[in-house]
């Protein structure tokens, strides 16, 4: 079973290996549809195996534990739908002359790349290899952000590439100070002195100090990936440049992965200093994550930007989620995880159409989006009365539950600040897709022809996203609940 | 082994430095030349330049006051006794009571240093001509730069041998030799940028040029003429060599604890030996870099400054 | 070789190590600053031999070797290529004026010093001044990242950033395991080339330097 651990990143690679000889873009989908298959079963798989025996370990570099299995679930999903995806929206790119034939191999095998790395990141145990692959997330999806290759384009990918390799550079430095305490807890460099669950065992016994400074040093740094305010820079421009379906990724998995090394030196954090100090810390950053993106959010014009300022929002939600910590609040975290997920990708989907169809992202140009494009008009609605948190929608759901974990914590202020915004920002996204999506669009809009396989990745991402919002499957639930623990350290 | 410091040593001493000034920038001269494959001047002819000074007449602007003609001497006064007050032969050990006559304050010396300077920039202002000026205003606002840094300097040492008596500092120095932590390296570089500007080298000043744009010190001395000049010039060669002297006395202090005068000689080949290192250091850099523009100056003395901050941070903290 | 002198010679580079981070931080002209960090990344080779000779651990020989190779050499000639091939203007002009950048990088220093003098018996595990060091180098090279808009000398840096991670990492009991090590060079050459890349593309299909773009804000 262990191997299997190995093979999961491998699935992607070989498949971006094989795909730089092909020349048929029907080859390249069928490829990308056969990976992102084979790594659902796989992902099945592992999934099984960690909740019926608990965890797997294969040589202390990489380990599942039922976190992993929550984000392993997530990029699956996403790889998944954004392979389908793909395939409606690159006709249109090749056929539009925005993306030539011959670079159809680079962009593919990039994605298959940027995919492995970020699998080979919720899968690993020893905190090195963690950052050795959040750096590799960022090397090649900052290829992908500058793919178009024009001015903006680039301003992007440079942006994203210095500024959240900065960022990585406090994570190593933290994951460093991690180690020297452990080397110095241990009584010398042993074996596994870098692996998690050895850490994690033995946390209570680190030095509080080193390691204080330590998770300072990775909240900033993976904070700054995650996307949390004000670290955030990077985020809305790399979002608004990339392709569309590079971004549902970016925002869908990437800053989600970034997010698992935060929740991995929480844990550790927590058995060393105690639950207050990296609690408070989270709180800290999420509070300003959503009081930040706010102001942006309503002033918007560009509907790709506005995606990206809503993403801070969210990965803010989430760190309020594991800062009130508790059962609750840390179930609420993953939760949300998932659920901002599917449905940021799901927007990010139609934000694609919208862009092929208005040749903008100028919401003030983008009119009548349901008269154009009926079913992408119908998700982008859905997808927005999810993410500004409506029922039945799963984001109103996880939202709710770190509220409640909130209240329950005593933490009114925060409360009532994360209320205020989330109202604020409710009628600032329903105005915007309002617009969007009502009215009559411009004789020279093109209409209908909408691709099959761009509805299927929508209405499959949309039927989780309705699912979750009703109800949260019994195994599903048992992973959530079974991660907050993992990362109560309980 | 005496305690005290003669009064006859600490009078040689300074008649040591105050004679072999100008054969340093000699020496300096020459290596720059052999650095840019010229044959150069002999290593003597600031000896030469300065007794032709002296049999030349004085020529003084009209608009120059009385006081214009005492400044030479003035400046040259400061700066030898300035040379009275560095180790370089002998440093008394620092161990118990303080010598009777302390062989000098390392406060007091900066004190004297910048008394020349000041009075060099009041004579230059004297004498009314637009180049004194310029030069004046510069050399002031370099010294702003300067001083506090050399003062850091200096506090980053006396930190250590908890006096700020130089002599004291340098026999400390000696007793623990080889030990040379962090704040000292940082504090040497430092020092080694203080050099460059004190002695008006090239990143900081050019001493070879009379071009308008270019200088500092050359603008203020350039209403000076004959015995005046003489003063000046002989000055600056004196304050060359003692602000290398400090360097020793602060960070290279292999100063002999005795006055015998075999342990004197010692200290004479000692005191050459590291003269010579400093010059060769001051020939490499002149040779090496251009003169930065004066805006960029601030700049280049941060280094300084800020090196000199980290070593007294690294010490107390 | 002792403890002890090690421990001295660790933190004699230390006083080295922030000098030439001074050097970067105040060069006005981008080859300047590509030298200090080239010599930078030789001490941290040095330092990584006199740890390796202390504790008889080859991996770290093998580290300082790669260090040398890597950063040492062959980075800032990728960069001295970049600057040829592209033209930049060698001049740097920072965003926040160097003096000020100066002062700040003084209060990183003593902020660094004091964050480690506050930890306990755990500072044993790290030989010398190694943490504070490279704390402060750490953010001493995000400071230049910050207030500097060209784009080699972000890239500058960035590695003088790193140097500070390895000689912390580095002067941990045994230093990282290898195989860690390797990886995060690796990391550090990929990031570095596909910067590189990016920056002659930029001059190439667009024609600017990458400090011009700067269209993209709200």
């Amino acid at each position: 079973m262990t191997t299997l651990l190995w093979i999961l990143p491998l699935v992607p690679v070989a498949f971006g290996l094989a795909m730089l000889g092909v020349r048929d873009r029907r080859l390249f989908h069928a490829l990308d549809l056969a990976s992102a298959s084979a790594t659902g079963v796989l992902v099945v798989i592992v999934a099984r195996t960690v909740m019926r025996d608990g965890s797997l370990r294969a040589a202390g570099v990489f380990a599942a534990d039922a976190v992993t299995v929550v984000f392993l679930g997530l990029i699956a999903l996403l790889g998944l739908a954004t392979a389908i995806y793909t395939i409606g929206w690159m006709r249109r790119e090749v056929a539009g002359g925005d993306i030539e034939e011959r670079r159809l191999p680079a962009y593919f095998a990039l994605v298959q790349a940027f995919l492995a790395t970020m699998l080979v990141t919720v899968l690993a145990d020893n905190l090195g290899v963690l950052w050795i692959a959040m750096e590799g997330t960022t090397i090649t999806s900052a290829l992908l952000v500058g793919f178009r290759r024009d001015r903006y384009g680039l301003e992007a990918a440079w942006k994203y590439i210095i500024v959240t390799t900065i960022g990585i550079s406090f994570g190593l430095f933290g994951t460093v100070l991690v180690y020297a305490a452990t080397a110095h807890a241990l009584g010398g460099a042993a074996a596994g002195a870098m692996n998690f669950t050895t850490i994690a065992a033995m946390a209570h016994r680190l030095d509080p100090g080193i390691v204080r400074i330590g998770f300072i040093f990775v909240i900033v740094g993976y904070g700054t990936k995650a996307g949390l305010a004000p670290m955030h820079m990077w985020l809305p421009d790399a979002h608004s440049q990339a392709p569309s379906p590079v971004s549902a990724l970016l925002s869908g998995a990437l800053i989600k992965c970034a997010l698992f090394g935060i929740i991995r030196f929480h844990t550790i954090a927590r058995g060393a200093c105690g639950p207050a100090f990296s609690g408070r810390l989270l709180l800290l950053f999420g509070l300003v994550s959503v009081v930040v993106a706010t102001p942006f959010i309503l002033t918007q014009r560009d509907l790709k930007r506005l995606l990206g300022y809503h993403s801070v929002e969210h990965v803010g939600i989430v760190a309020l989620g594991l800062g009130i910590g508790g059962p609750v609040g840390t179930y609420a975290a993953f939760l949300h995880v998932l659920n901002h997920g599917v449905t940021k990708a799901l927007v990010f989907f139609v934000a694609g159409d919208a862009l092929g169809r208005y040749g903008s992202r100028d919401m003030g140009r983008i009119r009548g989006f349901l008269r154009a494009a009926p079913f992408a008009g119908t998700f982008l609605m859905l997808g927005a009365f999810s993410l500004a948190g409506t029922p039945p929608f799963s984001i109103f759901v996880s939202e709710l539950l770190v509220l409640r974990a909130g209240i329950a914590a005593g933490r009114y202020v925060t409360v009532a600040i994360f209320l205020a915004m989330v109202v604020v920002i409710f009628a600032g996204l329903i105005h915007h897709a309002g617009k969007m999506a009502f009215g009559e669009p411009d004789e020279a809009v093109r209409r209908g022809g909408e691709a099959p396989s761009g509805v299927l990745a929508m209405g499959l991402l949309a039927a989780v996203m309705l699912l979750l919002g009703l109800t949260v499957p019994p195994g599903l639930d048992r992973i959530l609940t079974r991660a907050a623990e993992v990362t109560l350290g309980s | 082994m005496g305690r005290a410091t003669p009064w006859a040593l600490a009078l040689g001493q300074m008649a040591l430095l105050v004679l072999l000034g100008p054969l340093v920038t000699g020496v300096i001269q020459k290596l720059k030349a052999r650095l840019q494959c010229r044959r150069g001047a002999g290593i003597l002819q600031p000896y030469r330049d300065l007794t032709k000074l002296l049999r030349k007449g004085t020529v003084q602007a009209d608009t120059a006051g009385s006081f214009f003609r005492a400044v030479p001497v003035l400046v040259l006064a400061s700066t030898c006794a300035a040379a009275a007050l560095v180790p370089v032969l002998f440093a008394p050990p620092a161990a118990g009571s303080a010598s009777p006559l302390p062989l000098g304050d390392a406060i007091l010396l900066l004190g004297w240093l910048a008394l020349g300077r000041f009075l060099t920039a009041v004579g230059a202002l004297d004498a009314g001509g637009a180049f004194g000026g310029m030069g004046a205003s510069r050399e002031m606002t370099v010294a702003t730069l300067v001083e506090p840094v050399l003062m850091l300097v200096v506090f980053s040492v006396s930190v250590v041998a908890g006096t700020t008596d130089l002599g004291a500092i340098a026999g400390h120095l000696s007793l623990r030799r080889g030990s040379f932590g962090a704040p000292d390296i940082l504090a040497l570089f430092a020092m080694l940028v203080l050099l460059l500007a004190e002695t008006g080298r090239i990143p900081v000043d050019n001493p070879d040029t009379h071009l308008e744009l270019t200088m500092l010190h050359e603008g203020m001395l350039l209403e000076h003429s004959g015995p005046g000049l003489f003063c000046l010039v002989l000055a600056h060669h004196t304050k060359q060599i003692v602000v290398m002297a400090l360097v020793q006395a602060l960070f290279l202090p292999w100063i002999p604890a005795s006055t015998a005068p075999f342990a004197l000689a010692l200290g004479l080949g000692a005191f050459a030996a590291r003269t010579l290192v400093l010059a060769i250091f001051l020939a490499l850099v002149e040779s090496s870099y251009a003169k930065l523009r004066f805006f960029r100056l601030p700049q280049f003395l941060g280094i300084g400054f800020l090196s000199a901050f980290l070593a007294v941070a690294l010490r107390l903290l | 070789m002792s403890p002890e002198l090690a421990t001295r010679l660790i933190d004699a580079l230390g006083a080295l190590l922030l000098f030439t981070m001074i050097l970067i931080l105040a060069a006005g002209q981008l080859y300047r600053a590509i030298y200090a960090v080239a010599a930078q990344s030789v001490l941290i080779a040095l330092a990584g031999a006199v740890l390796g000779a202390t504790t008889h651990n080859l991996d770290l020989w093998i580290v300082a070797g790669i260090t040398l190779l890597v950063k040492a050499i062959a980075l800032p000639w990728l960069l001295l290529r970049v600057i040829r091939r592209v033209g930049i203007r060698r001049e740097i002009e920072p965003v926040v004026p160097i003096t000020a950048t100066l002062a700040i990088a003084g209060g990183i220093v003593v902020l660094a010093f004091h964050l480690s003098s506050s930890l306990g018996a755990v500072r044993q595990a790290i030989t010398g001044n190694a943490l504070p060091v490279g704390i402060a180098l750490t953010l001493m090279g995000v400071l230049v990242m910050m207030s500097r808009r060209e784009a080699l000398t972000q890239m500058v840096g960035l590695f003088a950033s790193e140097n500070g991670i390895f000689f912390t990492a580095m002067a941990v009991s045994q230093g990282m395991p290898l195989i860690i090590e390797i990886g995060v060079v690796l990391d550090v050459i990929l990031g570095a080339l596909v910067m590189g890349v990016m920056v002659l593309r930029v001059r190439s299909s667009v024609d600017a330097d990458i400090a011009e773009l700067d269209r993209l804000r709200g």
